[in-house]
């Protein structure tokens, strides 16, 4: 499974968001897409699950162009995490995973015996099991994003793309989401996400797209793309690279 | 691993309780409606005994059935209860007036119940009821107008059920043009397009002869089932059933729309189909149950709510408990309707006297921890 984007543009209007992108991913890796607020992370998704219509360039998925992709053939395909919500009724944690099986259940049919099994399995490799029948209103925001990865994972897609799956989390639980995609990704998931951190991209990235003023800054491993110079001109703030205890590089920020 | 694996089996566990729990809840609620309509048949102005009402209808409707029966498989069917025959004239009051009356309030109760789910999940908004898009205020000026022209009973109930739709069919036309945000703009051409029509019946109002057709307006609007006939039966059975049959096979899809358009499209559900499907349904059997109601408010608003705090909130099975509890409530209200004072309290008063305290109360009291 590979998601190849190539020459992406997309305009609101007159506003070019994204100018010529091009990257692939696939094979089982974490992709970490650096940026600014409004670079056009959300929008670069938008496009590769064909939510919107590129006005330049494409997306391949597998080969073929998203756009020729019915929309639940690519729902078998490319899975999507959401920023965690309220949603506006309270459903069980067990029945919002239960909906990522929707994919694979006729039109007019409800989930059987297996999609409740994968549900079930989806839950398990999360790790939260033991908030199956509690209400998704009622749970955490760290908890609701497990959630709804274990929804994508219900889906049974080979690329799981997920928006910020550790914005407005606290520290503790910013670290359980990124330690559980990267299990997922340890086990042959392809996950593209997008951060405003670049420690996690050092941390848990397999390789690192920089997007600045909608155009590739950079592409490749986190350790020989993200320099001090490429956060200055990302962020606008000065920091120096260290090589931490662990043996990771690290952003200091120079207050 | 294993402690990973009995995690499993504990949902497993969890969610065929839940089914469990969801099955019991329906047929509890069936045998409720059965024992509901039973109970409702024996009263009214001339009381009948179960034996008596289970004689008729047995002679009506299983003589001809249960004759054949007879003969071809040569069984026995039960005698029924020794209440003593009724009279012809308690015959025809209870085939002609009561019978009907009774099954209407309880499809009426199921269809507007449906609707004010169906909207609710499409609309994403746990305050939509079934007349949010105005198909209950088209209806109201379509009976208002075809009670001014002197039309028959007949004619009042077309009339409603077309301008209903019509009603819609303008809303839908109208959001189509708009600019924004899909879901706004269908509800805000609903605001406008009732409020036109709210109008619209206010002017009939002012118009029509106070002393016969005035009165006669006033009293459709505040609800009523005290002239529902066989015939007004089954004209209703047929849109309700058409409605009611999409609204039940889309129910697990209907999940899927209560969360983003993005989201519900990258789950592969086909939003604006679903959506406009579930819309027009519901339209339909709202449609169907105002025109031989009059105006019922708070049901499809309040009885929803009250089905997710048996069932929870999960379509597939919300939307049967929703329905078997709307049936419930208004053949119980309609029964106080007809049978609490000498004379008829209109439907429309009783729903809004007992719906808004129970809704307050639905709000207030302390939330589950499900």
């Amino acid at each position: 499974m590979n998601v190849s984007v190539s020459g992406l543009t997309f305009s609101y209007g007159r506003r070019r968001v994204l100018d010529d992108v091009s990257f692939e991913a696939g094979g089982g890796e974490l992709l970490c897409v650096l940026g600014p607020n409004g670079v056009g992370k959300s929008t670069l998704f938008g496009c590769i699950l064909g939510l919107l219509a590129p006005s330049g360039g494409g997306v391949l998925v597998d080969g073929t162009p998203v756009e020729k992709i019915p929309p639940r053939e690519l729902a078998r395909k490319l899975a999507f995490v959401p920023q965690s919500h309220a949603p506006t009724f309270n459903y069980t944690v067990f029945d919002m995973v239960l909906m990522g099986t929707t994919a694979r259940v006729g039109g007019i049919s409800s989930p059987g015996a297996e999609q409740t099994r994968v549900a079930a399995d989806s839950i398990e490799r999360v790790g939260i099991s033991h908030l199956a029948e509690r209400g998704y209103m009622r749970i955490s925001g760290g908890e609701r994003q497990l959630t709804l990865i274990a929804r994508a994972l219900a889906q049974q897609a080979d690329v799981i793309i997920m928006d910020e799956p550790t914005a407005n989390l606290d520290y503790g639980n910013q670290l359980r989401v990124l330690k559980c995609v990267k299990d997922l990704v340890r086990r042959g998931l392809t996950v593209i996400q997008s951060t405003h951190n670049p420690d996690h991209a050092f941390i848990f990235a397999d390789r690192v797209l920089a997007l600045y003023g909608g155009r590739v800054a950079a592409f490749g491993e986190p350790a020989s793309v993200i320099s001090e110079e490429l956060i200055s001109s990302l962020y606008g703030v000065r920091v120096l690279i260290r090589r931490g205890e662990n043996g990771l590089p690290r952003c200091e920020p120079i207050v | 691993m294993t402690g990973g694996r009995g995690g499993r089996e504990g949902a497993r566990e969890r969610e065929s309780g839940a089914r469990r729990r969801f099955t019991l809840t329906v047929v509890c609620l069936f045998a409720l409606v059965i024992l509901g309509i039973l109970l409702s048949l024996t009263l009214g102005r001339y009381p009948m005994s179960p034996g008596q009402i289970l004689q008729a209808l047995r002679e009506r409707f299983l003589d001809a059935a249960g004759g054949l029966l007879n003969r071809l498989f040569g069984t026995r069917l039960p005698q029924a209860g020794s209440g003593g025959a009724l009279t012809e004239q308690m015959l025809a009051i209870f085939f002609n007036v009561r019978l009907p009356r009774v099954l209407l309030a309880c499809l009426v109760g199921c269809c507007l119940s449906a609707a004010g789910a169906s909207y609710q999940g499409v609309f994403q908004n746990p305050m939509a009821s079934p007349d949010i898009l105005g198909a209950s205020s088209g209806a109201a000026v379509g009976a208002a107008l075809a009670i001014l022209l002197e039309l028959d009973a007949r004619m009042v109930m077309l009339f409603a059920f077309g301008a209903s739709l019509l009603t819609i069919a303008v809303v839908m036309l109208v959001s189509g043009t708009a600019r924004g945000n899909k879901l706004l703009r269908i509800v805000l051409a609903g605001i406008m397009i009732s409020s036109l029509c709210n109008a619209g019946t206010s002017f009939i109002k002012l118009v029509a002869d106070p002393n016969n057709i005035l009165p006669e307006i006033t009293y459709w609007l505040m609800g009523s089932l005290a002239k529902a006939r066989p015939e007004n039966l089954s004209f209703a059975v047929v849109p309700m059933a058409i409605g009611l049959a999409p609204l039940i096979l889309l129910r697990w899809r209907l999940n899927i729309l209560t969360l983003s358009d993005d989201e519900a499209r990258t789950m592969g559900v086909n939003v604006g189909l679903v959506r406009a499907a579930v819309i027009v349904c519901a339209t339909l059997v709202t449609a169907a149950s105002v025109s031989v109601s009059g105006l019922v408010g708070w049901v499809g608003l309040v009885v929803p709510h009250l089905a997710r705090r048996l069932v929870g909130s999960n379509y597939r099975h919300l939307m049967p408990a929703s329905m078997l509890t709307g049936a419930l409530f208004l053949l119980i209200v309609d029964n106080v309707s007809r049978n609490l004072l000498l004379t008829e309290i209109p439907l429309g008063i009783l729903t809004a006297v007992v719906g808004a305290p129970f809704f307050i109360w639905l709000i207030t009291r302390k939330r589950d921890t499900i």
